[in-house]
C-alpha cells in the first residue's frame, strides 16, 4: 500500500518535475518550428541567387598580345578594333588607351588629327582629349590607360585589368 | 418564292439551334438559359469563368467612352496580342548569338506570315507601352486612385514598370545593332547604384562582357519570367477593380454628398430583391447608394463594348503591320555603336537625362519619379470629385498650366545647362557634384517645391497632386521629343530636318 502510495507519490512529483522542466509550451514550441522551417528557406534561397553567377566565364582573356612596335607609325594613333582600344605611339614612348567610354561603355569615336584632338562618344556625346581627360559630358571619369608590356615574340601585350597612369609610356 | 425559302430556311436553323442547345451535352457546358432576360444575362457573366472577372452588373457611367477612353482594356487586348504573336515567334527564333539575327531575317524574309507577326509584336509592344503610360494618365486626371483604390494604383504603377522592362527585354532579342548596344547601356546603367552595381551588372549578363549569357537571360526575362510576373499582377490589378467597387466614378446626390447606407432610408424602397451576384462590396454597386436603375447588365452592354473595342484594337494593329515593318538594325557589331545611338522613342526622354549624369539621371530621378507616383493616393487621399476629369474647372486650368511649366522648363533647363554648366565653369569639378547639379535634379526639385506651394496655396491637395503629375508629364513628353528630334550623332543638339540616323 505504502509503496503503492509511493509510486503515486513518486508519479506525481515526476509529473510536476516534468512540468516546471517543460516551460516550453505547446504554442511556442510549434512557432518555434514554423519559423525555423521558414528560416530553413532562407539557404536554398540564397542558393537559387547564388546559381546565377556562373563561376567559369568562357570570355575574351583580359590579357592579349598587339602588333609588333614597330608596325605603329611614330606620332600616330591606333585604335585596335576587337580589343577596343587606342595605341599611341609619340616620342615619349607607347601607351595603351581604353576606348570604352567610362559613362555607359560605350566605344568613344576616334581621334581627328592635329595636337588638340578629342574623341566624342556616339552614345550620349561624352568628350575626351588625348589624356582620356572627359571634357565635357556625362563620363564620370577619365579614360583608362593600360600597361604594356613587350611578350616574347616581340608583340606588345595589353593587360586591361593592369591600370595605370597616363603618363606611364612603355618605350622598346 | 426568296421571302418564303429564306422563312424556311431561317425556321430550320432555329429549330437547329434549339435542338443543340437543349441537348444534355451543351446543357453541361452552358448551365444558363437563353440570354433574354436580366436573370440569365447576369447568369452569362457569373457561371462563365472567362467573364465572370467582370461584374454581373455595371454602373451606366462606366460604360461612357469619355470616362475611361477604354485604355486599360486597349492595354489588355495588346497584351493578348503580344502572348500569341509571341508565342509563334517562338517556334523560329533561337536565343543564340549566332542565329539569333539569321532567325529575324527567316521571319521577315522566308517564313510565311513570319513578317506580319514579327511586326504585330513590334507594334502592339509600341502600343502597349502608350497606352498603359494614357491610361496611367486617365486614371490619374479622373482621380480614380483615390480611397478605397489606393493599392491598385499602385499595382498599376508596378504594371508600367513591367510593362517598360517586358519591351527593354525584347527589343534586345534580334541581336542587331539596337539590341546589343541597349544592353550594353542598360547594364551599365544597373552597374551604377554604389555597392551593389556591379553585382547586379555581372548577375544580369551572366558574365563580364555582353555576349551568348546575356543574350539568354534577357531572353528568358521576356519570354518566361516577366509575362508570368505581369499575368500575377494583372490578375490582382483587375480583381482589385471588382473588389474595390467597379470604376471610380461620381458620387450621387447633390454637392458630393455620400450616403453610405440608404437602405430603408426612403432613398431607395421599391421593394425589389436582388441576388448575391448583383452585388459588390465598396462604394459602387452597393444597394442603397445608387437607384438599381443606374445599372446594366453587364451581358450584352459591356460585353459587346469589348467586343467593339478588341476588334478595333487587332484591325490597328493588323492594319499598321501591313504598312510598316518592325525595324531591324545591322547585326550586332561589338566593336562600334550605331552613331547616333538612340533608343526606342519611349526611352529617349531616359536617355536625355542619362546623357547628363547616369547615377541621377538613369537611376535616382527615374526610381524617385516611380516611387513618388506611386506614392500619389497616399499623399492626396480627400474623397474630392472623384470620376471626374480634372476634379474641377481650376483643376483643369492647373492641369494645362503645370504641364506647360513643365514643358517649358526642359529646354530653359538644358540651354542653362549647355550655357553655364558645371564643368563649362569648373572644369575639374568632382564628380559628386557634376552627378547632383544637373538639369535632372533641378527638375525634380523643382516640380517638389512647385506641387508644394500649390497646396499651400490652395489648401488642396487634389491640385497639389495634378501640379505634380501634369509638370511630369509635360518635361517626359518635351524630353522625348528632344531626344527624338533634336539629338543627332555625337548626341549633339541638330534641327529635326537635319537628322541623319534611323528611328525606332
Amino acid at each position: 500500500m505504502s509503496k503503492d502510495y509511493g509510486d503515486y507519490q513518486l508519479e506525481e512529483g515526476g509529473r510536476g518535475e516534468a512540468k516546471e522542466k517543460e516551460s516550453v509550451s505547446r504554442r511556442s514550441l510549434l512557432s518555434i518550428g514554423w519559423i525555423a522551417s521558414l528560416v530553413s528557406l532562407i539557404g536554398p534561397g540564397l542558393a537559387n541567387i547564388r546559381y546565377l553567377f556562373p563561376n567559369v566565364l568562357y570570355e575574351t582573356p583580359t590579357a592579349f598580345k598587339l602588333r609588333k612596335p614597330a608596325e605603329y607609325p611614330p606620332n600616330s594613333i591606333s585604335f585596335e578594333e576587337d580589343r577596343r582600344l587606342f595605341v599611341f605611339n609619340d616620342r615619349h614612348g607607347f601607351r595603351a588607351m581604353s576606348a570604352v567610354c567610362t559613362h555607359l561603355r560605350c566605344t568613344v569615336g576616334p581621334f581627328g588629327p592635329g595636337k588638340g584632338a578629342t574623341s566624342r562618344c556616339p552614345c550620349h556625346g561624352s568628350l575626351f582629349d588625348k589624356q582620356g581627360r572627359v571634357l565635357s559630358g556625362p563620363a564620370p571619369r577619365s579614360l583608362d590607360f593600360f600597361r604594356l608590356t613587350e611578350s616574347p615574340d616581340g608583340r606588345l601585350q595589353v593587360d586591361t585589368q593592369d591600370i595605370v597612369s597616363a603618363d606611364m609610356y612603355f618605350k622598346v | 418564292m426568296d421571302d418564303a425559302s429564306g422563312t424556311l430556311g431561317k425556321s430550320k436553323v432555329s429549330r437547329l439551334v434549339n435542338w443543340i442547345v437543349s441537348t444534355r451535352v451543351w446543357r453541361s457546358i452552358i448551365r444558363h438559359g437563353n440570354p433574354d432576360n436580366d436573370l440569365d444575362r447576369m447568369q452569362a457573366v457569373f457561371t462563365n469563368f472567362f467573364l465572370h472577372i467582370m461584374p454581373a452588373r455595371v454602373h451606366v457611367h462606366t460604360l461612357r467612352p469619355t470616362a475611361t477612353l477604354g485604355l486599360g482594356v486597349i492595354a489588355l487586348f495588346l497584351f493578348f496580342i503580344l502572348i500569341i504573336t509571341g508565342v509563334l515567334l517562338m517556334f523560329y527564333y533561337v536565343p543564340s548569338v549566332d542565329r539569333a539575327y539569321n532567325d529575324m531575317k527567316d521571319l521577315q524574309f522566308v517564313v510565311s506570315y513570319g513578317v506580319i507577326l514579327r511586326n504585330m509584336h513590334r507594334w502592339a509592344a509600341h502600343g502597349m507601352v502608350a497606352a498603359v503610360f494614357i491610361h496611367m494618365c486617365r486614371v490619374f486626371y479622373t482621380g480614380s486612385y483615390k480611397p478605397p483604390r489606393e493599392f491598385n494604383w499602385v499595382l498599376g504603377v508596378v504594371l508600367w514598370v513591367l510593362t517598360m522592362f517586358l519591351s527593354f527585354t525584347g527589343y534586345l532579342l534580334p541581336w542587331d545593332q539596337l539590341a546589343f548596344w541597349a544592353i550594353t547601356v542598360g547594364s551599365s546603367i544597373a552597374a551604377y547604384p554604389p555597392l551593389m552595381g556591379d553585382t547586379i551588372r555581372f548577375m544580369l549578363l551572366g558574365g563580364q562582357e555582353v555576349g551568348q549569357g546575356a543574350l539568354l537571360r534577357f531572353y528568358v526575362l521576356h519570354v518566361a519570367i516577366l509575362p508570368i510576373v505581369i499575368s500575377m499582377v494583372l490578375a490582382v490589378h483587375l480583381w482589385r477593380v471588382r473588389k474595390d467597387g467597379g470604376l471610380a466614378r461620381p458620387r450621387e446626390g447633390a454637392g458630393g454628398a455620400h450616403p453610405t447606407s440608404a437602405v430603408g432610408s426612403g432613398d431607395w424602397d421599391t421593394g425589389k430583391t436582388y441576388g448575391l451576384m448583383a452585388l459588390a462590396r465598396g462604394v459602387t454597386p452597393v444597394v442603397g447608394t445608387q437607384a438599381p436603375e443606374e445599372e446594366v447588365t453587364a451581358w450584352p452592354h459591356l460585353t459587346f463594348r469589348l467586343l467593339v473595342v478588341f476588334v478595333a484594337t487587332l484591325t490597328a494593329v493588323t492594319a499598321v503591320s501591313l504598312l510598316f515593318d518592325a525595324p531591324l538594325e545591322e547585326i550586332a557589331n561589338p566593336t562600334h555603336p550605331p552613331n547616333p545611338s538612340k533608343a526606342p522613342w519611349y526611352f529617349l526622354g531616359l536617355q536625355e537625362l542619362v546623357s547628363y549624369s547616369a547615377l541621377v539621371g538613369g537611376v535616382i530621378v527615374p526610381g524617385l519619379a516611380v516611387l513618388g507616383i506611386m506614392l500619389i493616393p497616399y499623399i492626396d487621399y480627400s474623397p474630392e470629385a472623384e470620376g471626374v476629369w480634372f476634379t474641377s474647372d481650376r483643376g483643369r486650368k492647373l492641369a494645362w498650366k503645370s504641364s506647360l511649366a513643365g514643358a517649358v522648363s526642359v529646354p530653359i533647363l538644358i540651354i542653362l545647362n549647355a550655357q553655364f554648366g558645371l564643368r563649362t565653369l569648373w572644369a575639374n569639378a568632382p564628380q559628386i557634384m557634376v552627378d547632383i547639379v544637373n538639369p535632372a535634379t533641378a527638375l525634380l526639385i523643382g516640380m517638389a517645391i512647385f506641387s508644394s506651394t500649390v497646396v499651400r496655396r490652395t489648401g488642396s491637395r487634389r491640385l497639389g497632386a495634378i501640379a505634380l503629375f501634369s509638370s511630369f508629364l509635360g518635361a517626359l513628353i518635351v524630353l522625348t521629343i528632344i531626344g527624338t528630334f533634336f539629338r543627332g550623332a555625337n548626341w549633339v543638339f541638330v534641327l529635326p530636318w537635319e537628322q541623319t540616323g534611323a528611328g525606332h
